[in-house]
């Protein structure tokens, strides 16, 4: 016997707005997970890059240190280099000052260039060319001239010139 | 006054209020601290990079100044390099002399963190002039060398003989820094 027309609906425990409520939560908790995951990622991502930025800076370091010596290195070189040209360049003009300043009426036999002094053999006609055209300009660079004559076979003087520069004043001009 | 709650609704309010604590929690206890911390370390990573930027950019200035030296000062470089050879330094400067001999002597030493050694040259020249081009070549030779005194002139003819000592610098054998 049928006491209503309508029919009685069937009773769930998952209504619709528990549905709802469900579907909500969900999308909230898959957010937030999300999130959580992204951010994890990215923290390991940045700790990561954190190791790789300190492996660059100190390979940079180890190369730069190295970069750093071989600059010194090269630069000692060159100025040690450029000491020696110099150096050399000024042996060569001494050599060239002391052949120029012999003049033409005394012939060298030999000549001795030291570090503190200059010993020249030669020959010259008589005392008196030796003394004004070559003792005289030896006095002014050397700060000790020593000379000795002895008769020569040709009737010229044969005469031995030693010219010294005290080492005090060589000491002072490498400093 | 009887408030009348069904017990559907009930369960709504209780699940509701659960999963609203879970999120909070959830919210608080994890994703702030992480969020904190990526984001210091975003900071700090930033910081990082432009303090490698620069350190690359001044690692990059050093290898142009290192490249220009390197460039700037070939030969001298070379020069430091090369072992002295005796056969060969008689090849390169026989023209300056009418007779050379070149005699290493034993004795070697450390200047300067070079390793130096003697070498004697006693020769046969037809001017001083020739000495002067011999000393002019000497400076642009493929080794370091210092013409050193004393420095013998004597007349033996028509020639001079002189005979003077060298020292030639070169890299200490353990200081491979310039290869």
């Amino acid at each position: 016997m049928i006491y209503s027309y309508t029919k009685a609906r069937s009773k769930n425990l998952i209504t619709s707005e528990l549905k709802l409520l469900f579907i909500f939560f969900f999308i909230t908790i898959i957010m937030l997970l999300m999130t959580y995951l992204f951010l994890t990622y990215k923290n390991y991502s940045f700790k990561q890059e954190h190791i790789d930025i300190e492996k660059s800076k100190s390979d940079l370091n180890i190369s730069l240190n190295k970069m750093n010596s071989d600059i010194k290195f090269i630069e000692k070189q060159v100025f040690v280099s450029k000491n020696i040209f110099t150096k050399n360049t000024i042996l060569k003009d001494s050599i060239t000052n002391m052949f120029d300043l012999v003049p033409d009426r005394i012939t060298l036999s030999e000549a001795k260039l030291l570090k503190n002094g200059l010993i020249l053999y030669g020959i010259t006609p008589n005392k008196d060319v030796y003394n004004f055209m070559l003792q005289a300009p030896l006095r002014s660079i050397f700060h000790r001239t020593y000379s000795s004559f002895y008769p020569s076979e040709n009737g010229w003087l044969s005469f031995v010139s030693k010219n010294y520069i005290d080492e005090d004043e060589i000491i002072e001009e490498e400093k | 006054m009887k408030i009348e709650v069904s017990r559907q609704n009930l369960y709504l309010l209780i699940l509701s209020v659960a999963l609203l604590i879970f999120v909070l929690f959830f919210s608080f206890l994890v994703l702030i601290p992480q969020g904190k911390q990526y984001r210091e370390k975003r900071v700090q990573i930033k910081k990082e990079e432009a303090e490698l930027k620069v350190q690359k950019k001044y690692n990059e200035d050093t290898t142009n100044v290192l490249k220009e030296l390197r460039s700037d000062n070939k030969h001298i470089i070379s020069a430091f390099a090369n072992t002295f050879e005796t056969k060969r330094f008689k090849k390169l400067h026989d023209n300056y002399f009418s007779e050379l001999v070149i005699s290493k002597e034993p004795t070697e030493s450390d200047k300067d963190g070079f390793s130096v050694y003697s070498v004697k040259a006693v020769s046969k020249i037809n001017s001083p002039k020739t000495f002067y081009n011999f000393l002019d070549a000497i400076n642009k030779t493929e080794w370091i060398i210092s013409i050193n005194f004393p420095i013998n002139f004597k007349r033996d003819g028509e020639v001079i003989s002189s005979s003077f000592t060298m020292k030639v610098y070169s890299n200490l054998v353990d200081m491979n820094l310039t290869k």
